[in-house]
């Protein structure tokens, strides 16, 4: 893997960009986005304890987003000319001119801003790991292998970014960023199985191996599941299926997905929509953050948001345009069109696992989630199906694992039911979980679970 | 419809020798085999909320996908810099990682597939490229309107649409040159209905392959007013589902979907093989279960890449193979997996055509293009005639299944009772929760009212969101408890 975003290409980059901006002004547009990225992903997915692909992406893009009028217009042009960016502002003003204006719309941030420095966002270890990856993947296998997996499968991630914002509104930034990603799922057999996920800005705090460990542990002790059976159950959430119901909560709060009537905050600002248990806050400043970054599309600089504190949700989440349409001020969580969740945190509580364990008498833990689907997102109602080693608990003890179970429940309901949080929180990256979310174990009382008929 | 010849002509807005550059090169720097796809995709996207267009987008997007296969391992690579140094440079580097993940690397081998030669392309009556915004938004604005006119109260109503043109190049070291130009439109809508204070939503997809005329064949405006006041109606009179066995007819909407989940994803070869364990999942099928019985003999189903104007159309996969159908289920048995080159390979046999990426920057995987349940004798009536006692359920909201799609769940949304042969009073959210094995060993009768829904599939990681169709006639299935 090379270092992305020489000083060279930047200065194409910011050059275009204001040539960009220049050119639309000129004809008239009223507000002017241009974002320049470059990336480089290197990843290694295995399956059977053996790489299947190796596979790398380079990409470079330069997207332009234009309001004039208020007919709003975005397009993006990957070769790094002025000529290429001249034929994207023409065909721009053209579209333009036969849209149809947005009268909600009303207009970006006004700049300049400064902005802060994120800790352990960049790390040129990840940048340089290159071919070194085979052994970090290596050894995590064979952790898996020496905790009693028979075989695993997963991804392993390396990714360098460089950003570059310029906007009529008289913002200039710029940021770069390093992640490390992997995902291991291990087998006993068919049946038994454990999955953990870890990620990282910087390969110091990187922990494939102890990932590893931990999804074969659960696979082992998920042997030999008996048919569980429907009804009513207190479930302890681990972080990887909770972040999944998380980063529902997350988009949710966006005020897009609330006027969209995707989101069941509607009409609850200042209302309590969780248990005194659940603080939800929202941090594009996370040092170590899988998402952080230091400015929002529109170059705000980021902040950090409470969405939920002690059960109350205290606001929707928010960009310069939608943030005046509502009279508040904005989150800084740009998307130009949709606000998005950053890096979602679930505070946490005082219980570790065996305390939870020992407060339930008829439960289930619950190690993974996938599938999550809504019925109805207004009101919460969706189903999502258990993966993975899940472990019945009766009178406070573990008693063994069960499988075919199916978790019909409302998002709300969820949130209100929480009885208890846990003290260590992990980060949550991964295939049904795009939002990173760090959330500790959760306990959730009266759960409705339910399986296939006889 | 298609044009094929033996010759390839260059493809509009593709430089083809930087594909037949791109695999020289890999196997003059030490690939075994090296396979390459060009492309360029000219899109546009428009979106309306609650009668508000939001920003409407076009973006031409294009780069190169690279396979090689070093000391047996499979490497791939993607760019959107398409100079020839920089496709050495890309080259050179995934012949470097690929040969140190070889120590522990899984050793490919492909089936043994003559070269392919050819060009084809989906003709557009209506061509996406002669249309402005205006009247692609048009489209949306007319649906807002039908909406209105329905005098239903719908607070959330979101449309979105999109049309594509692919031009794509595929070539490898074994002689196969394939260029294809297909244009698609895809249209979504997410709605709301409210009534006494509760309120009941629909989401569904429409897509096809060919020219803006795809679109308007829809008739969205009498579609959407119809679904208005249909889940209105649903949400006004709907009745608790009968706690009792029922006999239920499906209609085409969700045939479509279990056929997708509970039949097209299991025979993903790949899956059956581990490959996508970590993501979308295992199956509950394995080769072993080839000949075996899985439904009733009233069951047939097949996947069919090559169904004219279909969303998950071609005519040669992503890894050059002629496509052509493949009947997983034949009177209740099955029949086939889908398969790639390697996954024939390890499985024994020949590819079937099924290896697809989202993009160039997508490998190739095994993936559904068209799963359909065949259609039977009947008709959807005789089927409801035939009930004395059960529920029809026509659409739904919220499915899902388990990862090795053995248990399923289908909440239905416009539903109705079915009472001495006839449709009653609807009835609030049926839910099928049921077995594989169970669900098609039930379904006893099928008709003739074929219908083609489109979706967008996920698989794979990074995520390959790719376009297909399912579906096929209304079908009855005895005996069932609903879900609770």
């Amino acid at each position: 893997m090379k270092t992305v975003g020489k000083s060279s290409d930047i200065e194409s980059r910011q050059s275009i960009a204001a040539h960009a901006v220049r050119q639309l002004r000129k004809k008239g547009a009223d507000d002017v986005v241009v974002s320049a990225s470059s990336d480089e992903i290197a990843q290694l997915k295995f399956s059977n304890s053996r790489i299947s692909t190796t596979q790398s992406w380079q990409s470079e893009r330069l997207n332009i987003f234009l309001a004039i009028d208020k007919r709003l217009v975005s397009t993006s042009i990957r070769e790094m000319s002025a000529a290429a960016a001249d034929d994207a502002i023409a065909r721009m003003l053209k579209f333009a001119k036969a849209a149809v204006p947005n009268k909600e719309y009303s207009g970006i941030a006004s700049g300049p801003f400064s902005y802060n420095d994120i800790k352990d966002t960049y790390d040129p270890a990840i940048v340089e790991l290159g071919e070194g990856a085979v052994d970090v993947l290596k050894s995590a296998i064979d952790v898996a292998h020496r905790n009693g997996a028979k075989r695993t499968a997963g991804i392993l991630e390396m990714h360098s970014n460089s950003a570059y914002l310029l906007t009529s509104g008289g913002v200039e930034a710029e940021d770069r960023g390093t992640k490390a990603y992997f995902s291991l799922r291990a087998f006993v057999d068919k049946y038994a199985s454990g999955h953990h996920t870890c990620n990282s800005r910087v390969l110091r705090k990187f922990t494939p191996e102890a990932s590893a460990e931990r999804a074969a542990v659960i696979a082992k002790q998920a042997v030999s599941p008996k048919s569980g059976e429907p009804g009513i159950y207190d479930v302890i959430f681990a972080p990887l299926p909770f972040a999944n119901l998380l980063e529902s909560v997350g988009k949710a709060a966006s005020i897009f997905n609330v006027e969209s009537k995707l989101s069941c905050f509607a009409g609850k600002l200042g209302k309590k929509v969780g248990s005194e248990g659940v603080t939800l806050v929202d941090d594009a400043t996370l040092p170590n953050g899988f998402d952080s970054v230091k400015f929002d599309e529109e170059g705000v600089p980021t902040q950090r948001n409470v969405i939920i504190e002690k059960g109350v949700l205290k606001t929707y989440l928010h960009n310069t345009s939608t943030a005046r349409r509502h009279k508040v001020k904005t989150t800084a969580n740009a998307g130009l069109v949709a606000p998005t969740p950053f890096n979602l945190v679930l505070q946490n509580g005082n219980l570790n696992k065996e305390e939870m364990i020992r407060q339930v008498k008829r439960g289930l833990i619950v190690t993974n989630v996938w599938y999550t689907r809504f019925q109805n997102y207004e009101a919460g109602d969706f189903s999502t199906i258990p993966r993975d080693g899940i472990f019945l608990v009766e009178n406070g003890k573990v008693t063994g694992p069960v499988k075919e179970l199916r978790i019909s429940d409302n998002l709300i309901r969820i949130l209100q039911g929480i009885s208890a949080v846990g003290s260590e929180q992990e980060q949550v990256f991964g295939w049904e979980v795009e939002v990173p979310t760090s959330t500790p174990s959760v306990l959730v009382k009266g759960v409705k679970v339910t399986k296939s008929v006889e | 419809m298609v044009a094929k010849s033996d010759r390839v002509s260059d493809g509009d807005a593709l430089d083809l020798d930087l594909a037949h550059f791109a695999i020289d090169y890999a196997r003059k720097v030490g690939a075994s085999y090296a396979d390459a796809r060009l492309e360029a995709t000219v899109v546009n996207g428009f979106v309306l909320k609650n009668g508000v267009p939001q920003v409407a987008g076009f973006d031409r997007v294009s780069g190169l996908g690279l396979r090689v296969v070093i000391k047996g391992t499979l490497g791939f690579a993607s760019t959107n810099i398409l100079s020839r140094e920089n496709l050495k440079r890309v080259v050179e580097r995934a012949v470097k990682v690929t040969s140190a993940a070889s120590s522990i690397g899984e050793k490919v081998r492909f089936s043994p597939e003559g070269a392919a030669v050819a060009s084809y392309d989906v003709k557009q009556k209506v061509k996406i490229a002669d249309l402005s915004p205006k009247e692609k938004l048009k489209v949306l604005f007319d649906a807002e309107k039908a909406i209105k006119a329905a005098k239903v109260n719908v607070p959330g109503r979101f449309f979105s649409m999109s049309d594509f043109y692919a031009e794509k190049y595929f070539v490898n070291t074994e002689g196969s040159k394939v260029l294809s130009r297909i244009p698609r439109t895809d249209f979504w809508y997410f709605l709301t209905v409210e009534e006494g204070g509760r309120t009941a939503q629909r989401y569904w997809q429409y897509g096809a392959a060919g020219g803006f005329e795809t679109i308007y064949n829809h008739g969205f405006p009498e579609l959407l007013a119809s679904e208005v006041k249909a889940t209105h109606s649903n949400l006004k009179k709907a009745v608790v589902a009968p706690k009792e066995k029922v006999d239920l007819v499906v209609a085409p909407q969700i045939t479509g979907i279990m056929v997708h989940e509970s039949v097209g994803h299991p025979y993903e070869a790949d899956r059956v093989l581990g490959r996508e364990a970590a993501q979308a999942g295992e199956s509950f099928i394995n080769a072993g279960m080839l000949g075996t019985r899985i439904g009733s003999d009233a069951v047939n189903i097949v996947d069919d890449p090559t169904i004219p104007g279909s969303f998950g159309y071609y005519l040669y996969d992503d890894e050059g193979v002629k496509a052509r159908e493949r009947w997983l289920i034949k009177r209740g048995i099955i029949t086939e997996l889908l398969h790639n080159r390697e996954t024939s390979a390890i499985m024994g046999g020949r590819s079937n055509g099924s290896a697809r990426a989202t993009g160039y920057d997508r490998e190739p995987i095994v993936r559904m293009a068209n799963s359909i349940v065949k259609p039977g004798n009947y008709t959807e009536a005789e089927l409801i005639e035939s009930v004395k006692f059960g529920v029809f359920i026509k659409n739904f909201m919220e499915w899902n299944i388990d990862d090795k799609r053995l248990n399923a769940k289908y909440t239905g949304a416009e539903a109705f009772m079915i009472r001495n042969g006839r449709l009653a009073e609807p009835v609030w959210r049926p839910t099928i929760e049921v077995s594989t094995p169970k669900l098609w060993g039930s379904v006893d009768a099928v008709a003739g009212n074929m219908e083609f829904h489109a979706g967008t599939c996920g698989k794979a990681e990074p995520m390959q969101a790719i376009p297909v169709w399912f579906g096929g006639p209304s079908m009855r299935i005895r005996n069932l408890k609903l879900s609770f």
